[in-house]
């Protein structure tokens, strides 16, 4: 069970999250490992979008900087490639680490971490995963847009027009009705099943 | 006179590199008998193929050439080239060991005069040079070497190439019909002191070291040598051009649990005098060295402090995450730098991957059981009731002056074992 995390009553650095992480984050066992050599941000791919890139990040939690690494868009930046996992030299599994500290960010309601492009993707892509039981790339691309509001959206489709083209030339999107999957009904009850093992592993 | 004399048990020495030849010698002279086996055609081991030592820049022949001397006037120490352990039986005080011998085909009559050279028209890889080059199959492995007999590559044996190598030595030295050999010695102890070997670079996939100006640290050793591939000058592999921006990868394959898990101790000076190479042949030459901590222990700090006062030596601290070629065919380093946080990619002439040392024990059979740790080192000494101790890198990643200190404490050790035995 995740213990809950500690109040750091507004100090900028925090002693006790670098343990809290440590004993509640998936993979934050082995981020003591760490020995700070950067061939984790020097081998992402889009390490340069990062604010802090994982490196950094982990020395962050050491110093004990929860708000600072809570509101960090590093971690929806991550496109679990792997590439650093397969290259750490202190087997430190990175891809985890920043996948579950997002999460951790989500639900304590950071909202950097709601508002990040790659939070809104998530969204949409779970919401039509949810009614579909499966990605309708063309409702999930709009329901994305959309999360920035009409005007934004309209601009977007916009300028992914050639993109949605190829797409339906390459018979990756369709114009019509959505394609359901046939047990949506049941999909949903795992998802929902889960949500409720995940909230009570969390003890909430 | 020592305890016991002249009639106490010889000694065991298992490899004749400078931890070898060291334990060897010590124990010699202490008036003990002792027995060098070595299983290349020279003594010297890895050192011999060093260009020079850090932190002086003296060169490795000059130490190698008076414990030559020391054991060309030692009655008691007999040594064998081409010669290995092939079984152990027995205890402290009594061990039965096995030799076996790889014919050389050259006998002792070899005045190393080099007509069977001139004679032979095969080549095969110089092992002296990492295979960087080929020479003939009636070779001498270097010119310092020692013993100073030729050797006659087993590929050619069986061959008229053969014949004609042996039709063209004047002094009756070569021996075609020599087979392998094994034999039974008794010694009291037994100091292993088999060395090391450079780990695979092939295994750094990120590192591209299938690049031809990607190379590893003993070769770039070889290229700044006077009698290495390119006589001495640091060119670059893929096109002979003088290589002036030069980057040194530090901890390559080594403190990586993907890889060697341990520090190596020596590289982070092994670069640092790599450094000096370069920047000794050409004056307007810029080397960056990328490291995770520079580790130069106790008096050896002063040489890196030198290289670092260097407005031409740039020092960026980051673990590069990948090597990779370049549009123009030049290896390009990327990583992070993670002092500023920079992502760089950076393209130069030569890269040398300062990879580390390996146990050559690792990964095969020992014709005895042995105490070793989890990488493959021997442990120095397990107990009193045992007589086997080990010396040099085979005990653990040594430079050359603590390799000499560890086959001193070895030496001392093997005597206090046949005297009490
Ligand atoms: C790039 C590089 C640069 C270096 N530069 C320096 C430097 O400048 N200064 C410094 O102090 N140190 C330096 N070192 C370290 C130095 O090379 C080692 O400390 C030294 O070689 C250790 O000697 P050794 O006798 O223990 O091992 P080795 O030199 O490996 O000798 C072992 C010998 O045993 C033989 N052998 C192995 N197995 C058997 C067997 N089963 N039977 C018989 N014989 C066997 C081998 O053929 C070999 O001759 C450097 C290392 C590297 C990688």
């Amino acid at each position: 069970m995740t213990a809950p995390l500690p109040e750091s009553n507004g100090k900028k650095y925090d002693l006790g999250f670098a343990r809290w992480v440590y004993e509640n984050v998936d993979g934050g066992d082995k981020l003591s490992m760490c020995m700070q050599c950067g061939a984790c941000s020097g081998s992402c791919p889009i390490g340069t979008e990062m604010d802090h890139g994982p490196r950094k990040l982990f020395m962050m939690i050491r110093a004990g900087m929860k708000e600072d690494v809570l509101k960090s868009n590093t971690m929806f930046n991550c496109t679990s490639c792997y590439n650093c996992v397969v290259r750490c030299p202190r087997k430190v599994p990175v891809t985890y680490i920043l996948q579950d500290l997002g999460r951790v960010a989500q639900r304590l309601g950071y909202a950097e971490a709601k508002e990040t492009d790659n939070a809104r993707f998530a969204k949409a892509f779970f919401w039509s995963t949810r009614k579909f039981g499966r990605t309708d790339e063309r409702l999930f691309s709009a329901k994305y847009y959309l999360s920035f509001g009409v005007g934004e959206a309209i601009k977007m489709a916009k300028a992914n027009m050639p993109v949605a083209r190829s797409l339906m030339k390459a018979k990756r999107m369709h114009l019509g009705m959505p394609h359901k999957i046939k047990g949506v009904k049941e999909l949903n009850a795992i998802l929902d099943k889960a949500e409720e093992i995940e909230k009570r592993e969390q003890g909430v | 006179m020592p305890n016991g004399g002249p009639n106490s048990q010889a000694i065991l020495v298992v490899g004749g590199g400078i931890a070898g030849i060291s334990a060897a010698v010590e124990t010699a002279e202490a008036g003990y008998d002792v027995i060098l086996l070595e299983s290349s055609p020279v003594l010297g081991g890895r050192v011999s193929r060093l260009n020079r030592y850090f932190p002086k820049l003296c060169h490795p022949t000059c130490g190698l050439e008076i414990n030559y001397q020391r054991i060309r006037g030692n009655p008691r120490l007999k040594m064998f080239t081409m010669a290995t352990v092939a079984g152990v039986s027995g205890e402290k005080g009594n061990y039965t060991v096995t030799v076996k011998t790889t014919p050389r085909h050259v006998n002792a009559k070899c005045t190393a005069c080099g007509d069977c050279a001139a004679a032979a028209t095969s080549e095969v890889p110089d092992a002296s040079n990492y295979g960087l080059t080929t020479k003939k199959a009636a070779y001498l492995p270097h010119e310092h070497a020692f013993p100073m007999r030729y050797v006659i590559d087993p590929s050619v044996i069986g061959t008229p190439e053969a014949d004609a190598i042996k039709a063209a030595c004047k002094y009756d030295a070569v021996d075609l019909d020599e087979t392998e050999q094994t034999f039974d010695v008794t010694v009291g102890a037994i100091i292993w002191a088999t060395g090391w070997r450079p780990y695979d670079a092939k295994n750094l996939t990120a590192y591209s070291y299938e690049l031809p100006d990607v190379i590893n640290n003993v070769e770039m050793e070889r290229l700044a040598a006077h009698d290495g591939p390119t006589d001495g000058k640091i060119l670059r592999p893929s096109n002979g051009e003088e290589a002036k921006r030069v980057a040194l990868i530090q901890c390559a394959g080594s403190r990586d649990h993907n890889h060697l898990a341990y520090c190596s101790r020596i590289c982070c000076l092994a670069s640092l005098k790599h450094a000096a190479y370069v920047r000794e042949q050409y004056a307007d030459a810029d080397v960056d060295i990328y490291y995770i901590d520079i580790r130069a222990h106790d008096k050896l700090e002063a040489f890196h402090q030198k290289l670092k006062n260097d407005p031409q030596v740039t020092f960026h601290k980051s673990k590069p995450a990948a090597i990779v070629e370049g549009p123009d065919g030049r290896p390009v380093v990327k990583g992070e730098d993670t002092v500023t946080r920079d992502v760089y990619a950076r393209d130069y002439d030569l890269v040398v991957l300062a990879t580390g040392m390996e146990p050559s024990t690792a990964g095969f059979d020992l014709p005895v059981t042995l105490s070793q740790d989890d990488y493959g080192f021997i442990v120095p000494h397990v107990e009193d009731t045992d007589g086997m101790f080990s010396a040099g890198v085979a005990q653990g990643p040594l430079d050359v002056s603590m390799s000499v200190q560890s086959a001193t404490a070895a030496a001392l050790k093997a005597i206090q074992a046949v005297d009490g035995a």
